[in-house]
């Protein structure tokens, strides 16, 4: 009977523990579904309690002028920008998560596909906050957008990557909103269905669109999950190369590159899959969702982050290779004194760029730390703190000294309400996170039972259970002939 | 005749009446609206017009519920139209600047009855139409808060308001009764013949005139060397060698406009036969002029007479000359003397030492070199300063001896500035009768009895004679703001005269010039020049005496320390200034403070290590300076070109609260350190210790980087001998760029882009910088200023980097490559925006708040910009200001001016924000509120207003119709502006013959400005090799002070 068993060895399961779909929706729904921990609680006052902080920054900003900031007449840019570029690509890997890999089929993204989807919308969030404060009149920004209106021909200027950005962004946050919704709308139907009490029960009813699981609406489902997949996936290149030309096509040495589209898009990935660590680290922890959020995950993503943490590395050295080949002196004196020679004011910076994103990935070349989780957390720390630097590297070192010696500026160190905005930031991005924890599944509850192994296992189970009979038994069980 | 009637209907024809009466009612019917009740319309509960007053009211009271609270603005127009204003049209008065004994011909523009901007005027010759910063700023003096408002008597400790007529009766009574003791005019030196003529009139009035800077040395070395008590005109216009032994003649000495207007004369290269004046220069610390010298060689204080005294010994053998031990000096002083002799009756020496020893040899090398009568013009002597030390010191000890029973004060402050100042304190105590006519509660106001202060200039009639037989008139523009009284009408009263001085001043000169039609045109001209005087002739005899005193001078310590003024604050006049205290220092780039400028050899010696951080913090060491027993405690700067043990450090500061918050805890009095050798007092102290005090201070510089790293895209600069032995090196280099970038049409314009060419049909304004001829002196800067409004932002937010100048002036030090103290030059390059035809900044702004002009220009639209600051970030050239905080009140938000934990604004800027200093403001300007971005405008408003006139006129515009501030105030015509489309202007015609020196800064970068430089030509014979590189190799040799940019 062996002829009718033929099984994979080649990968492990993706999801441990050997699951039966019910067991799935009782573990993903429980913290949904039960009261919050003491340590959710903690965590999020902190969160509210930063991002109140972020909100007083921002208020004082507002009030007073950008002079609450430390930028100056040479730093036109500083930590707003340089956190824009961040949190834009930060949200990144949720993108690519989601829209890539779902076109390449590749299975084990449901295990946090969600998560790091509501990581996007928020990083997004968080993103959007920093071009709209820093501008010093924010109650004109609506001046952004070409609406019709009644001052004569006056109209955006379609020459700005501003401009570009503008709806570069608002076309990603709205993608990548609609699409993380309507992954989630399965699941909110599945836990209106569970939901007792009456207002669960509405909230979650009105969440769920009315979704009956009929085979309709899973059939429209999974085609709008395709067509929004599609969208997402230009996307994830686009962004934040049209992020990158707000520096390409400038004339600022040091910004003035046409390496930076390739080398935004691969450190926006870089960068974001680090965040995904971080955070699934944690979560499968508290959530006590190791079973879905495998070692495995943190191996295959941590592979990601080597290999586009060496992209980036590349990027670095063939950017400075053409600074010194391409034989421009402005630009050489960005790269070689402004960045490389350590002891110029911000040379320390270029350093603990380089130190965190190029060097200290190649750490996961090796199997066992990649499965590590503590070096995991620890490199995905460092690798956010390097990208952090990166765009503070290209924003502030090139401008602070670039043409005009005469023009070139004081040191730029941040005042509390710079710091505050980005303090308030990840209060905002923390405050979004507990609550989309609390009250959504992180883990896409209808999508990973589609990588269940549970079928195949009770194939095997009642296979081995035939094979072990014999062929007498076997007919007399399964014969038709019920006693003469 | 039948009667015919023409009805309509059964109702007119039957029942007229009620017709009648029908038809007059509007509504005939009731109105078709009835509530549900139906009763009538205006029955009903709530009626329509009932609710259009709900509406109307409820929409009013939310609006004042959500209350944006406008701030309340008085304006108040005219109830009678005054016959010659008419509103928006500015009106311009010839009148002059006088400020201690300067002298500035100029323009007052005003609007609406408001003095709002200074101009230099045309017709006078000697100042070349030019003005200085100081000239430029003293329009805001006027409208300062700080000024003394009404009459005032002591009465215990404290000033109570008086009226004149009281005090005319009192103070007249008190000088009745200072019968036997002196009755003293102490003032500044007066240059006005009729003001001279009514203190002559005065019965037994002793006037002693005292300069806070004096040129008492100068007045005795020349009357002893047989001209007389004065100091002659020079003319740097005639001299092709100049040499100044520490005179800073075009920053602050006698009178720099005048000298400047000369001085760039020689300046300007004609490139086919190019040539210029070659100008030496000896001093001590690195002083304005100094910057502009061809060739610099640096002494000690001390050592002025020794330098003199070796010129003299080599141009003429008359002295023997004094042991030098320093080389470079040695062999300098025997180059000058050479080029001096081989252009002998075409070079002239001037001096800046006070000692009248030093400045009988000055006079002996003059004499030498055959500078009397042609360099220097015996014909037209000066009255810019008169004072005599001794006479002030004389005064001081009658005073300590009690024998001035009178003391009246105008325009001195011997309380801050004498030397010794205490001793004065103390003196005046002894007076019995003390009046002040202080415009300001200045240190030496504050201790008289009586206060009557004086008018503003622009608020009084007067005249001036800064030469024999130039005469230029002031008339006022304003009434007077404040219960104030010309000091002379006081003069007259007390002398028994009841006419006051403006009639009295229009009755002279009526009759001085024969009619009143004579005195209008005067008036309306503003300068008269009459007939100079007849010269005397030199006599050598007090040589021998000044050579032997100099020889026996006693030698100075191991540091010596020389006082110097700024060229903003001056004497210490300009402190309560803003837009003086505020503009950046020529030399060191600072603003609101002073400090000590130390060489950089003496930075080593005190252990000041000149890192990255030295240079990117703005917290410089502080070190205590003792002279005796006299102390102050400076930061140092540290600038290259100073001799190796001298400490320079700006007068002027220090200054006492009462003078208002500008000028109070700006810096430190060093005026205690000043000395009285027993003839002249000294500007210098031989001897001065040093202890470090182990902290730091803030020094608010605007540019903290001092070289330009050899970037020739950046700035042009050479020697003669290099620019004639290669004169097409910026041509070459040219032609490089289009071969690069132009290969199929060699139009670089067009073709090395991708944007299309903007479209300039009818004019297209453009400007062209002259580097040699700018000598960084700052009007252009403080013109600007008080032309477009430019915010002043106090010196916290200067050391923010946050300053809001328009228009700027690099400064960059070119140094020895192997040692950066040893100075080979300063450029200066006069930085606004480049108004870029193919603008960086423009194609950035995301709502295109920054756009072009068919004219060329480059436009911010203020109420268009949301503050994204990519234009600044994208502009090559750094000349974009953002608006950080609310400096201007122009915001529509209250209360954002309090800031507390970060970028709290000094007070000053709530002061310019004030209701009387913002009368200042021009009304052509947009007041730019908080969040946007502003910079060089090319004064718009100045070409539209040129445009419209000519329009109005029917006629082509001309050139020069519109001349932008900066042009306007430049004394040197370094800045012409025009309009380039026309082949004739003058800026055409200056492109046109400097093909060879013209360049556009970073013109590789293809952002096509519409400014233009001329490369600045040291004349030296030095050739500088590379340099026809082009491109952007560095060159080595203009390398910077390299310890300046590497850590240790």
């Amino acid at each position: 009977m062996a002829l009718l068993r033929y099984e994979s060895q080649v990968r492990a399961p993706l999801v441990a523990g050997d699951k039966d779909y019910h067991q799935v929706t009782e573990d993903i729904c429980r913290p949904v579904e039960t009261r919050p921990t003491k340590a959710w609680w903690i965590g999020f006052s902190i969160s509210v309690l930063v991002l109140i902080f972020g909100i007083v920054s921002v208020t004082m900003e507002v009030t007073y002028g950008v002079g609450q900031w430390n930028l100056n007449k040479t730093i036109g840019w500083g930590w707003d920008i340089t956190n824009f570029v961040w949190w834009i690509g930060i949200g990144h890997a949720g993108t690519l998560i989601s829209a890539i890999l779902l076109l390449f089929r590749q299975g084990w993204r449901t295990g946090v596909n969600r998560a790091a989807e509501a990581m996007t919308i928020f990083a997004v969030i968080c993103a959007g906050q920093f071009p709209i404060w820093h501008m010093g009149r924010v109650w004109d920004a609506f001046f952004v957008f070409p609406y019709p209106n009644t001052r004569g021909p006056l109209w955006v200027n379609f020459n700005s990557p501003l401009l570009w950005d503008v709806f570069a962004i608002s076309t990603y946050f709205t993608v990548s909103l609609l699409f993380w919704y309507s992954g989630l709308i399965p699941d909110v139907a599945t836990l209106r269905d569970r939901a007792k009490l009456k207002w669960r029960k509405l909230f979650y009813g009105i969440a769920a669109f009315g979704w009956t699981g009929s085979t309709k609406h899973w059939q429209r489902h999974e085609a709008l999950s395709l067509v929004l997949a599609g969208l997402a996936t230009p996307l994830v290149l686009s962004v934040h190369t049209i992020v990158s030309f707000d520096f390409a096509t400038s004339v600022v040495p040091g910004w003035h590159t046409t390496i930076f589209p390739p080398y935004f898009v691969a450190g926006a990935i870089f960068s974001g899959f680090a965040m995904v660590q971080t955070l699934l680290v944690v979560t499968r922890k508290v959530l006590a969702l190791e079973e879905y959020i495998t070692i495995e995950h943190i191996d295959v993503m941590n592979k990601i982050i080597v290999l586009t943490g060496s992209i980036v590395g590349i990027a670095y050295l063939t950017e400075l290779f053409i600074a010194w080949y391409g034989g421009n002196a402005f630009e050489w004196h960005a790269f070689k004194e402004n960045r490389l020679n350590l002891a110029s004011p911000y040379g320390w910076a270029y350093w603990i760029m380089m130190g965190c994103n190029v060097l200290s990935p190649q750490i996961f070349w090796f199997r066992k730390m990649r499965r590590n989780l503590f070096v995991t957390f620890f490199m995905s720390i460092l690798v956010n703190i390097g990208m952090w630097f990166e765009r503070f590297v290209i924003i502030v070192t090139s401008i602070y000294r670039e043409y005009l010696p005469s023009a070139w500026s004081t040191y730029y160190s941040p005042t509390i309400w710079e710091v505050g905005f980005y303090m308030g930031t990840f209060g905002l991005f923390f405050t979004c996170y507990f609550l989309f924890a609390k009250f959504f599944p992180v883990i896409a509850l209808a999508e990973i039972k589609h990588i269940l192994k549970k079928n195949g296992e009770n194939f095997k189970e009642k296979m081995g259970e035939l094979e072990s009979e014999t062929v007498e038994e076997f007919a007399e069980k399964h014969g038709h002939d019920h006693g003469a | 005749m039948s009667q015919k009637k023409y009805w309509q209907g059964f109702g007119e024809v039957n029942d007229p009446k009620n017709f009648q009466k029908k038809v007059k009612d509007e509504f005939r019917e009731e109105l078709p609206f009835e509530d549900i009740d139906s009763k009538g319309l205006l029955d009903a509960k709530a009626p329509r017009r009932d609710f259009l007053k709900y509406l109307g009211f409820s929409t009013a009271a939310a609006t004042l519920a959500a209350s944006c609270k406008t701030p309340v603005r008085k304006a108040i127009p005219f109830a009678n139209k005054p016959e010659n204003i008419i509103l928006g049209e500015a009106k311009y008065y010839a009148t002059t600047y006088v400020q201690d004994g300067d002298v500035i011909p100029v323009l007052a523009k005003t609007r609406e009855g408001r003095p709002i901007k200074i101009e230099g005027n045309d017709l006078s010759l000697f100042t070349n139409g030019g003005t200085s910063a100081r000239a430029q700023a003293s329009v805001l003096d006027l409208y300062d808060t700080y000024r003394n408002r009404f009459p005032s008597r002591k009465v215990g400790d404290k000033f109570e308001e008086s009226t004149y007529e009281f005090l005319d009766k009192t103070i007249a009574d008190a000088l009745a009764g200072v019968s036997g003791k002196q009755i003293v005019f102490l003032s500044s030196t007066i240059v006005s013949p009729s003001t001279k003529e009514i203190i002559s009139k005065f019965p037994n009035l002793k006037h002693i005139q005292y300069d806070a800077v004096s040129y008492a040395g100068m007045l005795l070395a020349n009357e002893a060397s047989g001209f007389g008590r004065k100091i002659p005109s020079y003319n740097f216009d005639q001299a092709k060698v100049i040499v100044s032994l520490g005179a800073d003649f075009l920053g602050t000495w006698l009178s720099p406009v005048e000298f400047a207007a000369g001085y760039s004369k020689g300046r300007k290269i004609d490139e086919k036969n190019p040539q210029m004046s070659k100008h030496y220069q000896f001093e001590s610390h690195l002083s304005n002029t100094g910057a502009c010298a061809d060739e610099r060689f640096t002494h000690r204080p001390s050592q002025a007479g020794a330098v003199a005294l070796g010129l003299l010994a080599a141009l003429d053998g008359s002295v023997t000359a004094p042991a030098i031990d320093d080389n470079k000096l040695k062999a300098g002083i025997a180059k000058v003397a050479a080029d001096l002799k081989a252009n002998s009756g075409k070079a002239l020496v001037v001096s800046g030492s006070n000692d009248m020893n030093v400045q009988v040899i000055v006079n002996a090398i003059n004499n030498a070199i055959g500078a009397n009568g042609s360099t220097i013009d015996w014909t037209r002597p000066v009255n810019y300063r008169q004072g005599i030390d001794k006479d002030m010191n004389d005064l001081v000890a009658d005073m300590e001896a009690g024998n001035v029973g009178a003391l009246f004060i105008y325009g001195a402050n011997p309380a801050y500035d004498y030397h010794s100042a205490e001793k004065f304190k103390s003196a005046i105590s002894k007076v019995k009768l003390t009046v002040s006519f202080g415009e300001r509660w200045d240190e030496t106001t504050s201790l008289c009895t009586y206060n009557l202060p004086a008018h503003h200039y622009l608020e009084s009639w007067g005249d001036a004679e800064p030469k024999a037989g130039i005469t230029s008139f002031i008339q006022p523009t304003i009434y007077p703001l404040f219960k104030t009284r010309p000091y002379q009408t006081s003069l007259l009263r007390w002398a028994g005269n009841t006419t006051d001085y403006d009639t009295y001043f229009r009755n002279y000169w009526t009759m001085k010039l024969g009619t009143a039609d004579a005195f209008d045109k005067a008036l309306q001209d503003g300068i008269m020049v009459g007939a100079g005087g007849t010269g005397a002739s030199y006599s050598a005899a007090p040589v021998a005496n000044a050579a032997s005193a100099l020889a026996s001078a006693k030698k100075g310590g191991k540091t010596e320390v020389v006082l110097y003024q700024k060229i903003s604050i001056g004497t210490g006049t300009g402190a309560t200034n803003p837009w003086l205290q505020e503009l950046p220092d020529p030399i060191s780039k600072a603003t609101w403070d002073n400090y000590a400028m130390i060489s950089m050899a003496k930075a080593k010696e005190l252990g000041v290590k000149l890192d990255m951080n030295y240079e990117y913090y703005p917290q410089k060491p502080v070190f205590e300076f003792a002279v005796g027993n006299k102390k102050v405690q400076l930061p140092v700067l540290v600038i290259p070109g100073m001799n190796a043990d001298t400490i320079a450090i700006a007068v002027g500061y220090g200054r006492a609260e009462s003078l208002g918050k500008t000028a109070f805890e700006a810096g430190q009095n060093v005026y205690p350190f000043i000395s009285f050798n027993g003839t002249t007092v000294d500007y210098f102290a031989a001897d001065v210790s040093i202890t470090d005090q182990n902290k730091k201070q803030k020094i608010a510089q605007t540019q903290i980087h001092n070289s330009y790293e050899g970037l020739v895209e950046v700035v042009r600069e050479t020697s003669l001998a290099t620019f004639k032995k290669n004169p097409n090196v910026i041509p070459e280099y040219r032609q490089e760029m289009v071969e690069d970038f132009a290969k199929s049409t060699s139009d670089f314009r067009r073709e090395a882009t991708i944007y299309p060419d903007h479209s300039q049909p009818g004019i297209k304004w453009g400007m062209t910088v002259d580097m040699n001829s700018c000598y960084g002196c700052g009007a252009c800067v403080v013109a600007c200023h008080a032309e477009n409004n430019v915010p002043v932002v106090g010196r916290n937010e200067v050391l923010r980097y946050h300053d809001m100048h328009w228009l700027r002036i690099d400064r960059y030090f070119v140094s020895d490559k192997n040692n950066p103290d040893d100075l080979k030059g300063v450029v200066f390059q006069p930085m606004m925006c480049q108004h870029c035809d193919n603008a960086p900044c423009e194609n950035v702004c995301p709502v295109a708040a920054t756009n072009h002009s068919t004219e060329g220009m480059n436009q911010m639209a203020y109420n268009r910009c949301i503050g994204t600051r990519y234009c600044a970030n994208n502009c090559p050239f750094k000349v974009r200001r953002f608006n950080w905080a609310d400096y201007t009140g122009a915001d529509s938000f209250p209360n954002n001016q309090d800031q507390w934990i970060v970028g709290k604004l000094d007070d000053v800027v709530h002061q310019m924000n004030d209701d009387l200093t913002r009368m200042v403001l021009n009304p052509d300007v947009t007041v730019r509120s908080r969040g946007v971005m502003e910079k060089c405008s090319f004064c718009v408003q100045r070409t539209q207003a040129a445009k419209l006139k000519a329009k109005k006129e029917n006629r082509v515009l001309g050139d020069g119709d519109a001349k932008t501030a900066c042009q306007q105030a430049c004394t040197a015509n370094a800045i012409v502006f025009g309009n380039v489309h026309d082949k004739a202007s003058e800026v055409s015609r200056i492109r046109e013959d400097n093909k060879q020196r013209s360049f556009y800064v970073l013109e590789q970068l293809h952002v096509l400005p519409n400014v233009t430089y001329l490369e600045k030509v040291r004349n030296t014979d030095e050739i500088i090799e590379n340099a026809e590189g082009g491109g952007s190799e560095k060159k080595p040799e203009t390398s910077i002070p390299a310890s300046l940019n590497k850590a240790e």
